[in-house]
């Protein structure tokens, strides 16, 4: 293979594996920015997503298309049951009994899965049935070209709601600063809940986007949610941008590292970047929103 | 008054049917397996294995006269999880034997641990140093890693004729074991490998791994590979990029998660492996009762299990107690017990097995090569 394409398909499987970084940081940030926590269950939504996929393909034997839209719709309401469970309860109290109750609720989700599916794991079908292919000497991956693709649609979708439309205005408002928002007549309460029922879909997507290559197991939301946290860290705590360019970033950076310097330490790597940063620029790349009380 | 002359009636009476239930008090073996965590699939293939054992030795009359009773505890497939499980199994003070798990990094970890309970220990990981680094209670039900080196070795250079190895491994114990014990036995026949690729386990993506495998200019690919989904994104991620290099692995390969994950991906590899249904009349036997329970193929997680719960029953009934050190003589006087996994003639390291299998994934199906065996060294 020459160096430019063995280069390309470091760069290229990074990107990929970046973007499942990336739509799961996502999730992270918007409710880190809606209700001030880090919701410990959000590489569990990807595990969810993906074992919704699979019973609707499998035990329903439903084509596609129609179990990847009912498994969005199945994410979505367990995106309300999640936020009047576990968050609704405590909204009022501070971040650490909220942080606890997504611990807990983690925990939860892992292990009724494996209650109803046994702790087999399973392979999940690619959108697309070529297994991909090859240009330049560079293997394109069907399922990493799916996963990025639909990043930069989330992102996009993402702009246009949060930029473009009154509800999007609503959430930003909403997650400056909920009494100034209260006070102005924006229902925060929902505007909460529908933050966690999108960064609960959102998480879904991202585990049947993922699934195929993960394999469908208990525990491949945990193995993407620690790097997704990274990244958010490592973007911005809190930036939405920074999300999406730290998971990136992130997923680049540690496939080079490994290809070059060593494949056993690339877990390393990824962490002594989010380290670098902290000691560094520990605001992140797009640094944090500061919100000043007066 | 009345209400103390009740109370101790009461006590009296309670402490006449405690007397009696001791007669018939199980003996236990506590059972340490990957209930909840990513291999949580392997640990429930453990848990039936023993299961099935338990049931057979408590058809046969028990041990000494009393059932014989599983106590399971999860370690959540993580070392410091083995840990707490062997403590508190060991807190429990009526345990009379332990099952370790499967993995060899967790068995590791809990070595100091088992050693200080002094209770004998039955493993099913198949790392080299685990039975020689002079721990008294650790038992092999497994070949170990000493042996699965050799025999990958003595099939990819005499049988295959390749001499470019690529050794792929995990950097846990097992893996990185696995890896010094090939080098080691390609050194005997004057190879140096071409390229040594670790990785960790839970790797999402293997890309720098098998670019790294096609520049290093191998014709052959070996690998140590504990993780079913990891040996699995791995042989897909091979044969995307082109690698199609005849590849000998260890047993995960071979196992019945792994090639339901990775498909076509696995056809035309090879494996060792130390379980295989058809080598005996006992692992036919076995296969057959384990499919029949649980609707499921019968692999190595479970048949080591099984093998170990007879071998500790044997033990005990041979030594007419459950003294540790009794039962410690008596597994280590073993000769000629007719397992599962094979035939045990237990050497003075603690490893019952001394052999193993070469098989090859045929489009799906795993075909039986050959087998080769090494007489202990007393």
């Amino acid at each position: 293979m020459g160096f430019l394409s063995i280069n390309l398909q470091i760069l290229f499987s990074g990107l990929a594996v970046g973007a499942v970084y990336s739509l799961v940081a996502l999730g992270f940030v918007l409710i880190i920015r809606a209700t001030n926590v880090v919701n410990f269950a959000q590489g569990d939504f990807a595990m969810l997503g993906a074992f919704a996929m699979m019973t609707m393909l499998t035990a329903l034997s439903l084509p596609y298309w129609l179990s990847f839209l009912l498994a969005l719709a199945a994410m979505t309401v367990f995106g309300v049951l999640f936020n009047y469970g576990v968050y609704y309860p405590l909204r009022n109290r501070s971040f650490l009994p909220v942080i606890i109750s997504t611990l807990g609720a983690s925990i939860f989700m892992q292990n009724t899965v494996l209650a109803i599916f046994g702790p087999q794991a399973q392979p999940l079908e690619k959108v697309f049935k070529a297994s991909g292919f090859e240009v330049g000497g560079v293997f394109l991956d069907s399922q990493y070209l799916v996963i990025l693709a639909v990043a930069v649609l989330a992102v996009a979708f993402q702009y246009f709601l949060f930029e473009r439309t009154l509800l999007g205005k609503k959430l930003q408002a909403t997650s400056q600063d909920k009494d100034m928002a209260r006070l102005l007549g924006i229902p925060v309460a929902w505007m909460i809940a529908i933050t966690f029922i999108y960064s609960a879909t959102l998480g879904g997507l991202a585990g049947i986007l993922v699934g195929p290559v993960l394999f469908v197991s208990i525990g491949m939301g945990s193995v993407i949610a620690l790097k997704a946290f990274s990244a958010t860290i490592i973007g911005g705590f809190g930036d939405v941008a920074g999300a999406i360019v730290g998971g990136l970033l992130l997923g680049v950076v540690e496939n080079f590292a490994g290809a070059y310097i060593s494949v056993a330490y690339k877990d390393a790597f990824a962490f002594l970047l989010l380290f670098l940063f902290l000691l560094i620029r520990p605001q992140g790349i797009f640094g944090e929103k500061i919100s000043e009380k007066a | 008054m009345f209400g103390k002359i009740a109370v101790s009636w009461v006590a009296l009476a309670l402490a006449a049917v405690s007397i009696n239930a001791n007669a018939a008090d199980p003996v236990r073996i506590g059972l340490v397996s990957e209930i909840t965590g990513p291999n949580a699939e392997a640990g429930a293939n453990t848990v039936n294995g023993a299961k099935l054992a338990v049931e057979e030795v408590n058809k046969a009359g028990g041990v000494l006269g009393s059932p014989l009773e599983l106590k399971i505890e999860d370690n959540q497939s993580t070392n410091p999880g083995s840990v707490l499980a062997v403590s508190k199994l060991g807190s429990e003070g009526n345990i009379a034997a332990l099952i370790a798990p499967v993995r060899s990094t967790q068995v590791q970890a809990t070595a100091p641990t088992i050693a200080k309970l002094g209770l004998p220990t039955m493993i099913g990981g198949s790392d080299y140093g685990l039975t020689h680094s002079g721990h008294a209670w650790l038992f092999r039900a497994r070949p170990n890693d000493a042996y699965s080196a050799k025999v990958i070795v003595d099939y990819g250079v005499n049988t295959l004729k390749k001499k470019k190895w690529a050794i792929i491994f995990s950097t846990d114990t097992f893996g990185t074991g696995g890896k010094n014990m090939l080098v080691d036995e390609l050194k005997a026949l004057g190879i140096t490998p071409v390229l040594l690729q670790g990785y960790t386990n839970n790797t999402q993506d293997f890309t720098p791994v098998v670019l790294a495998v096609k520049q290093s200019g191998a014709d052959i690919v070996s690998s140590y590979t504990p993780f079913s989904t990891d040996a699995a994104i791995l042989a897909t991620q091979l044969r995307q990029l082109g690698v199609n290099l005849p590849w000998i692995g260890s047993a995960t390969l071979a196992s019945d998660s792994t090639i339901r994950l990775a498909k076509e991906a696995l056809h035309d590899t090879y494996s060792v492996s130390d379980f295989f249904a058809d080598a005996s009349p006992e692992s036919q036997a076995y296969a057959k009762k384990y499919k029949q329970t649980f609707g499921r193929d019968a692999d190595f997680y479970s048949s080591w299990a099984y093998d170990a719960v007879h071998i500790l029953a044997l033990a005990m009934n041979r030594a007419k107690s459950t003294k540790p050190d009794a039962v410690r003589k008596e597994i280590l006087a073993i000769r000629g017990h007719k397992g599962a996994e094979g035939i045990y003639n237990f050497d003075k390291n603690g490893d019952g097995l001394h052999g193993y299998n070469i098989v090859k994934n045929e489009k799906g199906k795993i075909v039986f090569i050959k087998h080769t065996a090494f007489t202990p060294k007393e």
